[in-house]
């Protein structure tokens, strides 16, 4: 995978004493769509805006799109949508897109061009003469990430872009960035909303207290916790699950806090039938059983709550970031 | 790019300035003007506004021509009272905001991350700021010139100075405007603390022009006094020689000492010399007073820019020495030509007119030398600032 961010070791110290990154190392691969989460105060939005020069990192190694960060190069290739953007509200849609095209440093004639497919790529192309001034939350998100497209961007990095829009806009932002992804693009996303990023999301990292906590595919990420599961009309008692992973060739049993199931760390159903059988024996009734994959919110509060009083800037010896698992 | 970029955010200027109702308030204010100089005449017996006449001795075109009155109006209050207060207040209060706006959360981030540099963004955007005035200062020049080639039957294409010199004032106070922009991200706190430091260099500028006044005041109080000295030497030694003509007895002979407190003989022939010796004197310690405190005026202006020193550029390439000799010989007729021993120095007309010609011949390499020097380190330093901050 060659990597369209490679950073490692940023560090970002406010005032001399508030550290809201204490060494993150990431990786983004070439034409992946790349989900941030973490909570509030993580450092996500810090880390973008490093990426994107709008803040100077303490510490950083490591290049982005082949170029140290800042590069004018590597910028002309990078198309970003900040949160809580306010666009000149006197410009009208197209102007906006017009102006950071130009920023960009897009010719007049690419730009006219570009700003009309984009238009009705987001579509916007009916409100493209009104002014931002005039534009519902959504509407000026929409303009905000065709902005993001105008230079025709290698990288697009998006912080909270469904922020404000509907679900039927939500739709069609996902749907732009698998296009986008599909055209080879790298779409960085930082995002609170964690069913998306599920939804579109190659690869993903967690970040806690200026930290990236783990990284890596959801399916390597939630590989420990995904198993068979049996759900029962009724709790298992202790005995009951001691008797069952005692059996003959049964899988692992995970932990759980739901009384009322079983996990088996397996991908083979033949393997956890004799569990089965030794429920039924008891006269417990199986509401459900199949392959089980935590969600990304599982994996995002499990990680969250791992870190749970790692205050940021309050801890002396800085923890290394972990690696992709694989 | 640099000029794609340079251009969008010109473009982008204009779309702001385009937007606020101000700037096309301005605009038209600008046209009242220019109506208001194109309804002002000259004629043989005075002054005419639209068809009304004013009598007056001097302005008449008997001896000023209609050329040099209406460069008169443009330079007296066209251009120091009408584009560099009025519209200047007026284009600070529509541009004030666009180093806070362009540097507020949300409308910073999107631009620092296009491939444009820091200075050359924060430079770019203060450029923007003077497009207000210049714009303004373009119609008015234009429509005040066209009024003298009409009116005024000659095309004085030397009023377009006025461009570059209105230009040069204002960027002086919108370099500190966006200093202060940059620094507290607030329109309000640019706007109130430059107009602070305009008043603040106002009074200097007055300061300077009074104390100037006073020295040269002072000076020709003491060339008086000493004239008057020499007078009255003469005169004791006139009165010596008759006393002496006269076999009369002269202080200060033998046998006939000099009275007491008297330290020649012409001070005890001629006792008014005594009390003018004690006033120069006098004279000399206020010329030395006065001097030393327009020196430290004047060092304390060297490092502001000079607002009023820059506009009076545009008279003193306007108008001729000539003109300007005829004018002040005007001015001094129409003072009070009696001035008293106890009228205050600057009251002489003649401390007038010298300050006026040290204004006048002020060196233009120091006016506006000085001016960019301090325009070019407050920039520099904002832009400093500027690149090292975190948005």
């Amino acid at each position: 995978m060659s990597a369209v961010i490679d950073i490692t070791g940023v560090e970002k110290t406010y005032n001399r004493r508030i550290k809201a990154l204490r060494g993150v190392d990431l990786q983004v691969g070439k034409g992946e769509i790349f989900g941030l989460l973490g909570p509030n105060g993580a450092g996500k939005s810090t880390l973008v805006k490093i990426v994107t020069t709008v803040i100077h990192a303490s510490k950083c190694k490591g290049t982005v799109l082949g170029k140290k960060i800042g590069d004018k190069a590597a910028l002309q290739n990078i198309g970003y949508l900040p949160e809580h953007h306010r666009f000149p509200p006197y410009l009208t849609g197209r102007q906006v897109l017009e102006y950071y095209g130009a920023m960009s440093g897009i010719g007049r004639k690419d730009r006219k061009a570009k700003a009309s497919e984009l238009l009705e790529l987001v579509g916007m192309e009916s409100w493209h003469k009104d002014k931002l001034g005039s534009y519902s939350k959504g509407m000026r998100q929409r303009v905000g990430l065709a902005q993001a497209l105008m230079n025709d961007p290698q990288l697009v990095i998006l912080d909270e872009p469904t922020d404000g829009v509907d679900p039927s806009g939500r739709r069609d932002i996902r749907n732009i960035l698998t296009q986008l992804k599909d055209e080879g693009r790298t779409i960085f996303l930082n995002s609170h909303l964690l069913s998306e990023l599920e939804m579109v999301c190659d690869r993903v990292a967690i970040m806690v207290h200026g930290l990236v906590s783990t990284q890596g595919t959801i399916e390597e990420l939630t590989a420990d916790q995904s198993g068979f599961e049996i759900a029962t009309n009724a709790p298992i008692d202790q005995t009951l699950r001691s008797q069952i992973s005692t059996l003959p060739q049964i899988p692992t049993i995970l932990d759980g806090k739901d009384p009322a199931r079983m996990t088996f760390q397996t991908n083979n159903a033949a393997s956890v039938q004799p569990a089965i059988d030794a429920l039924r024996k008891q006269n417990i009734i199986i509401e459900s059983a199949g392959f089980k994959r935590p969600s990304l919110e599982d994996l995002f509060m499990q990680v969250v709550d791992t870190n749970h009083g790692d205050k940021p800037g309050a801890i002396s010896g800085a923890k290394g970031s972990k690696g992709a698992k694989s | 790019m640099i000029i794609t970029q340079t251009k969008a955010i010109f473009i982008d200027a204009y779309r702001e300035l385009n937007a606020k109702k101000l700037f096309w308030l301005t605009l038209g204010l600008n046209l009242l003007v220019v109506a208001l100089y194109a309804s002002l005449g000259i004629n043989e017996k005075g002054v005419t506004l639209l068809h009304w006449n004013f009598e007056s001795r001097f302005f008449t075109t008997a001896l000023v021509s209609k050329e040099l009155f209406y460069t008169l109006q443009f330079t007296t209050w066209g251009v120091p009272i009408w584009l560099t207060w009025a519209t200047a207040i007026l284009a600070l209060i529509s541009t004030a905001g666009i180093i806070p706006e362009m540097v507020s959360g949300g409308a910073i981030e999107p631009v620092l991350s296009k491939p444009i540099g820091r200075s050359r963004l924060f430079l770019t955007k203060y450029m923007t700021g003077l497009l207000f005035v210049a714009l303004q200062v373009l119609v008015f020049t234009v429509g005040c010139m066209l009024v003298m080639g009409i009116r005024g039957g000659a095309w004085n294409f030397n009023l377009l100075l006025a461009i570059p010199i209105v230009l040069a004032f204002f960027s002086y106070l919108y370099a500190f405007c966006a200093f202060v922009g940059l620094i507290t991200k607030s329109t309000i706190a640019a706007l109130l603390l430059t107009i602070l430091f305009w008043l603040a260099i106002w009074i200097v500028n007055t300061g300077d022009q009074m104390l100037i006044m006073q020295r040269e005041g002072s000076i020709i109080q003491v060339e008086d006094r000493q004239l008057d000295i020499e007078k009255q030497i003469e005169f004791a030694d006139k009165r010596i020689e008759q006393l002496r003509e006269q076999d009369k007895p002269v202080p200060g002979d033998e046998g006939n000492p000099l009275p007491d407190g008297y330290e020649d003989i012409q001070e005890a022939v001629n006792p008014a010399l005594r009390m003018s010796r004690s006033r120069l004197v006098e004279a000399k310690e206020s010329q030395a007073t006065w001097t030393a405190w327009a020196a430290r005026v004047i060092t304390l202006k060297t490092i502001l820019p000079k607002t009023q020193d820059t506009v009076r550029l545009l008279e003193r390439h306007l108008i001729t020495d000539e003109d300007m000799a005829k004018l002040m010989g005007f001015d001094a007729q129409s003072q009070p030509q009696n001035t008293s021993e106890n009228d205050p120095a600057f009251a002489d007309p003649r401390a007038a007119e010298r300050s006026a010609e040290i204004m006048r011949k002020r060196s233009i390499t120091w006016v506006l030398g000085t001016s960019f020097a301090y325009e070019f380190l407050l920039l520099g330093l904002c832009c400093v600032i500027f690149v090292r901050r975190d948005f």
